[in-house]
């Protein structure tokens, strides 16, 4: 009975059900939690960023994909460096993004291009909270105005500006944001979050705030072994000498090499193929990429 | 005929501009302030054609006022000065340009430093640690070149001011009468040049206006 | 153009390019500043100049990193010089009846693809409303231009290392700026090798 009265609020993302919810909006958000995780850890030197790939399967050509060999890069190689999950929105802006793919291709290019209208404008850099707002402001109007479905994708936003120096956002389908110290969206959320609190202190450095977030990802990700394969990484940081922003897109060989750091995977040739977690790099051994999920 | 200056020093920027309005060789007004805020760190001197001054001044006012509301934070000086350059080259190659000089002061508080921005009616920019509009580039840029150096302090800095304002005095036929600001990482303050020790009369103006007014309106100098 | 003053001047050598400008801005005869640089990288392979109004310099370069951004963004990759050349042409020729009072110069290297295994240094020029013109040497334009033809012919040859090409462009632009009243006060040039780009600043005569 339940069901059936709720069918008739379901189809229409404009119109609140009885109880007062919107209920698009909220299966938006449940679309999400079963999208590959994103974490965050801020620092005061820095912010990392991991994000979980789901690997298709063997067959999928990833020579020239979103995430293929080309991957990775530091500063504007970055621009071309964009892997499934993890994006350059601009130059002093990355973004990981949970949820459908479709949608967050969409949501990327307005971002890329509201950056760029406002550098054209003003001459410097959009300021972190500024983008998250235009993009929150889009994705909001998608929850009020008729015929149209929500965006199901949420972001984390880490970015650098001179007035707020680093900055760590989420945002969600309804169009809300926030700021963080270190935060998770997509599957397994609040198991990392509780993860993050335990582990999370003011003092971290960057090199602290990479480990913790490669050190929750392994716990939350299936898989005990983590590799490039199934995860992209990013970093935040000031130029040492220009004291600019610089984005840093990790490369799958740097990726592997973090991990294998500390301890926590990373692909091994002799390994290939000898078990769950480890695989062919980037599709670099077309045959050897594990089916995980 | 006008005339303003504008000075960077390390951790201030001064500005001046004459107070006359008026026609060809009528004069009508001897006290209008041409120098406007435009943020709790930032102001311009402006001058040019009757009418376009005050419009273009207000239009430039009310749209960084309303980015501060939306963001709540200013403008900085650097995005300030784009948006106003693009605001005149737009304008240059609409139907009715803007026909609108002007020097924008401000003080960056994020990295702490002083910026002056010489801009005229085409829109061009030009980054200066010294400039002039009007009379004063012919007859006092000179003088600033002289006396200049990185890094002046405000003392020495008002004083070049006032070597500038002589010089007009003593060159121009026309007699001006000058209105001057200083920006630092405090604010907006109001300086006398007649006055024979203007910093520890701004020092002392500064404490008396936070005590009868904590939010003093944006308006600066002498406004008739 | 000869409102603000100020020259650019690009030139070919072996394996490299330069691309120098002078650094006054002017209101006709007052000199106002001697920071304003005319020359701006796209990528660390490729630069342009643009000399002319100075308001227009802002505008073109802001509307011209604009669409450069884009094009990096959409195509994930740097754009070549010669694809440069095409697009600044065609935002001049956006305004053919009410043009950019600019006369810009590119100068860049293209990197080595498959299809193009050995692609020649390359620099161009156009006139405001987008004209291309590539020439085999050097390009010249802005109010010293005639004295910077007259520079270049005597100065540069071919196949110029990457240090000789810096001072045949280096001479060249000062020797033709002093000749000028509108141009000079300060010099940058910027000499693009495959694996770096060499700016250095110049001074010259400062009246």
């Amino acid at each position: 009975m339940a069901y059936q009265k709720a069918r008739r609020y379901d189809s229409r993302t404009t119109i609140f059900s009885p109880e007062g919810r919107l209920y698009q909006v909220e299966y938006a958000m449940e679309a999400i939690s079963h999208a590959g995780t994103v974490l965050a850890v801020m620092s005061k030197e820095g912010i990392a960023m991991a994000a979980e790939k789901k690997v298709t399967g063997k067959l999928l050509d990833l020579s020239l994909a979103p995430g293929g060999e080309g991957m990775g890069g530091v500063g504007t190689e970055a621009w071309g460096g964009g892997g499934e999950k993890i994006f350059l929105l601009n130059n002093n802006i990355l973004a990981g993004l949970a949820g459908i793919t479709s949608d967050a291709n969409s949501l990327v290019n307005f971002a890329r291009n509201s950056a760029q209208r406002h550098l054209f404008t003003y001459d410097e850099d959009i300021p972190v909270e500024m983008l998250v707002q235009r993009l929150c402001d889009m994705k909001q109007g998608y929850t009020q105005f008729g015929g149209l479905r929500p965006f199901g994708v949420a972001l984390l936003y880490m970015g650098w500006d001179p007035l707020h120096g680093f900055q760590l956002y989420q945002s969600d389908p309804s169009g809300n944001y926030s700021g963080w110290k270190a935060t998770c969206i997509g599957s397994n959320h609040s198991a990392a979050t509780s993860l993050l609190k335990q582990d999370y202190k003011d003092d971290l450095s960057l090199e602290d705030a990479r480990q913790l977030c490669l050190k929750v990802m392994s716990k939350t990700m299936d898989s005990t072994k983590l590799g490039s394969e199934k995860l992209e990484f990013a970093t935040m940081t000031l130029h040492p000498t220009t004291r600019q922003p610089l984005a840093k897109i990790y490369r799958p060989s740097e990726l592997d090499e973090l991990l294998r750091k500390y301890e926590l995977g990373g692909t091994k040739d002799d390994q290939i193929g000898a078990g769950e977690g480890s695989g062919g790099g980037g599709g670099q051994e077309g045959g050897n990429i594990s089916l995980s999920t | 005929m006008e005339c303003s200056f504008g000075l960077t020093g390390k951790d201030f920027v001064l500005l001046a501009a004459d107070t006359s309005a008026g026609r060809s060789i009528i004069q009508m007004k001897d006290d209008e302030n041409k120098i406007k805020a435009l943020g709790p760190h930032i102001a311009m001197a402006y001058g040019g054609e009757a009418g376009d001054t005050n419009n273009f001044a207000d239009f430039v006012d009310r749209n960084l006022r309303l980015y501060q509301i939306r963001n709540h934070t200013p403008l900085l000086p650097a995005a300030a000065s784009a948006w106003i350059r693009r605001s005149l080259a737009e304008s240059l190659r609409s139907r009715h340009p803007y026909s609108v000089n002007l020097m924008l002061a401000g003080f960056d508080i994020t990295d702490s430093t002083s910026h002056l921005y010489w801009i005229d009616y085409l829109g061009t920019k030009a980054i200066v640690p010294y400039a002039a509009h009007g009379l004063g580039q012919y007859l006092a840029l000179s003088t600033m070149d002289k006396w200049w150096t990185e890094g002046v302090d405000k003392r020495e800095g008002i004083e070049i001011l006032k070597k500038c304002v002589d010089e007009v005095g003593k060159r121009s036929t026309l007699k001006f009468k000058f209105n001057c600001i200083l920006i630092d990482a405090s604010g907006i303050h109001h300086i006398n040049l007649d006055s024979s020790d203007p910093i520890a009369e701004m020092e002392q103006a500064g404490k008396a206006a936070e005590v009868i007014n904590p939010n003093p309106p944006l308006d600066v100098g002498i406004t008739a | 153009m000869e409102y603000n003053g100020g020259s650019v001047v690009a030139m070919i050598g072996k394996d490299c390019v330069a691309i120098a400008s002078d650094l006054r801005l002017g209101q006709q005869s007052v000199g106002v500043a001697m920071n304003f640089e005319k020359v701006f990288p796209v990528n660390d392979k490729l630069y342009y100049g643009l000399p002319g109004l100075a308001t227009d310099v802002y505008t073109l370069r802001e509307q011209l990193r604009f669409r450069v951004n884009m094009y990096r963004m959409k195509e994930e990759r740097e754009i070549t010089p010669k694809t440069f050349t095409h697009l600044l042409s065609s935002t001049l020729y956006e305004k053919r009846f009410g043009p950019y009072f600019l006369e810009p110069v590119v100068a860049g290297l293209t990197t080595p693809t498959e299809l193009e295994p050995k692609p020649k240094p390359f620099i161009s020029t156009m006139d405001t409303i987008g004209c291309i013109t590539t020439p085999k040497d050097f390009a010249v334009a802005g109010t010293a231009q005639d004295k910077l033809y007259g520079m270049a012919e005597g100065l540069w040859e071919p196949d110029l290392e990457p240090e000789d090409l810096f001072e045949t462009i280096s001479q060249t632009l000062l020797n033709a700026v002093d000749r000028d009243a509108l141009s000079g006060w300060g010099a940058i040039v910027h000499v693009i090798t495959h694996d770096k780009v060499i700016t250095r600043q110049l001074r010259s005569r400062m009246d």
